[in-house]
């Protein structure tokens, strides 16, 4: 039972790593900008509802007030700081140290209003019932299973069924070509920021209820989401999910195996052997040069 | 030739007299290293009131010729805080008197202490190493050692046979652990789960799975973080552990015992009577709920006590026309050996240790109760 368990809160894990990692291999896979502040994107929406909760606001308003925060966030960052830097030079180290720098000072700032400490939101969803002898399910465990499964169709049918969803899928492969059929390759980017920055808005809730939220939780935020990306397949939205799923299942089940003071590194063990042996990853392309 | 006298004596008065001044009137350094920032900031900030209500009290009653220059230095709550931190206090501030909290800290910092003569005191600390650190520094708490002690005769009471342990690992964590394993047989326990963190983990659901399958009979867990305290109280009620928990001083903070999940938890800390009519403690608890609006905590307590005995070494040494140094504080120190703090009086050993009694807490509705 001990299994079933840790396979449980492996999937309650894995179900908040595959969206954020779903809303970076999104970012990435459209723009090829190396969003580190995706983080940081995470961390702001999960203040933005504490302190909303701790205003006394409905959560709904408080989960639209994320929301809100995350989008503008993502969008801004892609306008003010990615577009004037690409219009001088395009230099990938460059976005990538700009936008590292912006993890640095959201960090600062989060920590100068709120204090350097976690906070948390209690509430009733994270009280575990037994679900079977020895099995304890909490009511957050079907929240997160739930919203990532319906927020991932819901991404997943966008890209696919609309001409918006089809231009992103286009813009990392050909912008020129984009323009040449009048699409606008800014407004796609601003798009591909905005739904991407959407996604972290559950994980960073149902972080903030479960575990509590922090200013510095934007690295390891960054880092699994690159990790699952990585391991994914570079672009893939669906391997991105599908491994950012599987990495917080293996955190959870090595404890059958190991001491628990290897979780965290579980998740990086698993990205060096695909690095290893499976450098394309789950649904990457491989690519000879 | 009169003239010329006086203007001589009046000009060498005139260049000795700020020195003679700063002679008479310096005010004497006492540093803080406190963890002000990060995820321990609650306890640094805790340590921090109980210096600044005794310095108010040392001021009122004018217990020195000299003022107190109090230098406050973040350690963050981290070994490499502590050796930065002591190093300035040491050598840039001149602090004869420096209060530490953390056994990280300490041990960084103690060496550097040592070789500087500055007297150490620990107040929040709970390592057992921290008792024979170094000859300049003493411990005004109960360590781990005794702190787990005063547990193990609960256990029995209770009859609690299996106990799961969730500690960090770092030198207190491990520390109390080790404790914890070695005195469990003692009382008819033993130690049926044992799981390491790291000081930043805060996500335990796999953890309180593993430790319902031991199925034990009472957790215990080891953490200096208020923030992990927090989180491990919550997580382990969240995922269905509804029995026993308890831990050591850490239980004191008012994060952990506001928390709705610490109803009832059991943790151990200095003896305090909040209701005692000894005149210095009922000083302190009336200060404390005057100047911070807040039930008084053990720690703020420590550090209170911790100040007053440096008023109290340096009255004598003035008394007795002594300069106030680390050397001399110390020879201070030994020589009379019991003090009367808030609380009574308490006796440092050669080894470090202070003579101050252990009692065990229980959470209730939001407040703590002496329980034994």
């Amino acid at each position: 039972m001990l299994f079933i368990q840790l396979l449980a809160s492996g999937i309650q894990t894995g179900a908040l790593y595959a969206l954020t990692a779903a809303g970076f291999a999104l970012i990435f896979g459209a723009t090829r900008i190396f969003h580190v502040a995706h983080g940081a994107s995470f961390v702001l929406a999960g203040y933005a509802f504490v302190a909303a909760s701790a205003l006394g606001l409905h959560w709904a308003a408080a989960v639209l007030l994320a929301t809100a925060v995350a989008v503008a966030f993502g969008m801004l960052v892609d306008l003010l700081v990615y577009r004037p830097i690409q219009r001088h030079e395009a230099s990938f180290f460059t976005v990538f140290v700009a936008s590292f720098g912006i993890v640095i000072c959201v960090q600062a700032l989060v920590q100068f209003q709120f204090g350097r400490g976690s906070v948390a939101v209690s509430t009733s969803l994270t009280r575990s019932a037994e679900l079977l002898p020895g099995l304890y399910i909490a009511p957050v465990f079907w929240v997160a299973a739930g919203v990532s499964l319906a927020l991932f169709t819901a991404v997943s049918l966008f890209l696919e069924r609309t001409n918006a969803g089809l231009g992103l899928r286009a813009l990392s492969e050909n912008p020129e070509l984009l323009r040449a059929y009048g699409l606008s390759s800014r407004r796609l980017s601003a798009l591909a920021f905005g739904l991407g920055s959407a996604l972290v808005v559950p994980g960073a809730i149902l972080t903030a209820a479960t575990t509590g939220i922090e200013p510095a939780a934007s690295h390891r935020v960054m880092l699994i989401s690159i990790a699952a990306s990585v391991v994914g397949g570079i672009g893939s939205l669906r391997g991105a999910a599908l491994a950012g799923l599987m990495l917080g299942v293996v955190e959870n089940l090595v404890v059958l195996v190991l001491d628990t003071q290897w979780s965290e590194a579980a998740s990086f063990v698993v990205l060096f052997v695909f690095i290893v042996f499976r450098p394309s990853g789950l649904f990457g392309k491989a690519v000879t040069s | 030739m009169i003239l010329r006298r006086q203007f001589l004596v009046g000009a060498a008065a005139t260049v000795a007299a700020p020195s003679v001044l700063r002679a008479q009137g310096a005010a004497y350094v006492l540093g803080t290293l406190f963890p002000m920032s990060g995820a321990n900031a609650e306890f640094g900030t805790m340590y921090l009131n109980g210096v600044q209500l005794a310095l108010d009290h040392i001021a009122a009653d004018k217990m020195l010729k000299n003022g107190i220059d109090l230098r406050p230095i973040d350690s963050q709550g981290t070994a490499q805080g502590g050796a930065v931190g002591m190093t300035r206090l040491a050598n840039v501030d001149r602090a004869s008197y420096v209060l530490i909290g953390f056994t990280g800290v300490s041990k960084a910092a103690a060496p550097i202490g040592d070789r500087a003569k500055v007297v150490m005191v620990n107040g929040g600390g709970v390592g057992p190493d921290l008792a024979t650190l170094s000859p300049y520094f003493w411990n005004i708490l109960p360590l781990a050692n005794q702190e787990v002690r005063a547990v193990l005769p609960f256990i029995k009471e209770k009859g609690f046979k299996r106990i799961a342990m969730i500690y960090t690992e770092d030198p207190s964590g491990m520390a109390v652990h080790a404790e914890l394993k070695s005195g469990l047989p003692g009382v008819g326990g033993e130690l049926v789960g044992a799981y390491g963190v790291a000081p930043t983990l805060t996500q335990f659901a796999a953890i309180a799975a593993q430790v319902r399958d031991v199925r034990p009979d009472a957790v215990f867990f080891a953490s200096v973080s208020g923030v992990q305290a927090v989180q491990i109280v919550k997580q382990l009620r969240d995922n269905g552990i509804s029995q026993q928990i308890m831990t050591y001083s850490t239980g004191n903070l008012p994060s952990v015992s506001a928390l709705p999940e610490s109803e009832g938890l059991v943790f151990t800390g200095q003896s305090a009577d909040w209701a005692a009519t000894e005149p210095t403690m009922k000083r302190f608890v009336t200060g404390w709920r005057e100047k911070l609006k807040s039930e008084p905590t053990t720690y703020g307590l420590n550090y209170y006590n911790a100040t007053l005995l440096f008023a109290q070494l340096a009255k004598g040494l003035e008394a007795a026309g002594k300069p106030v140094s680390g050397e001399t504080l110390r020879e201070e120190m030994l020589r009379v050996r019991t003090f009367q703090l808030a609380g009574g009086e308490v006796t440092f050993a050669e080894n470090g240790t202070a003579s101050t009694g252990v009692q065990l807490n229980q959470v209730r509705g939001g407040r703590i109760y002496k329980i034994a």
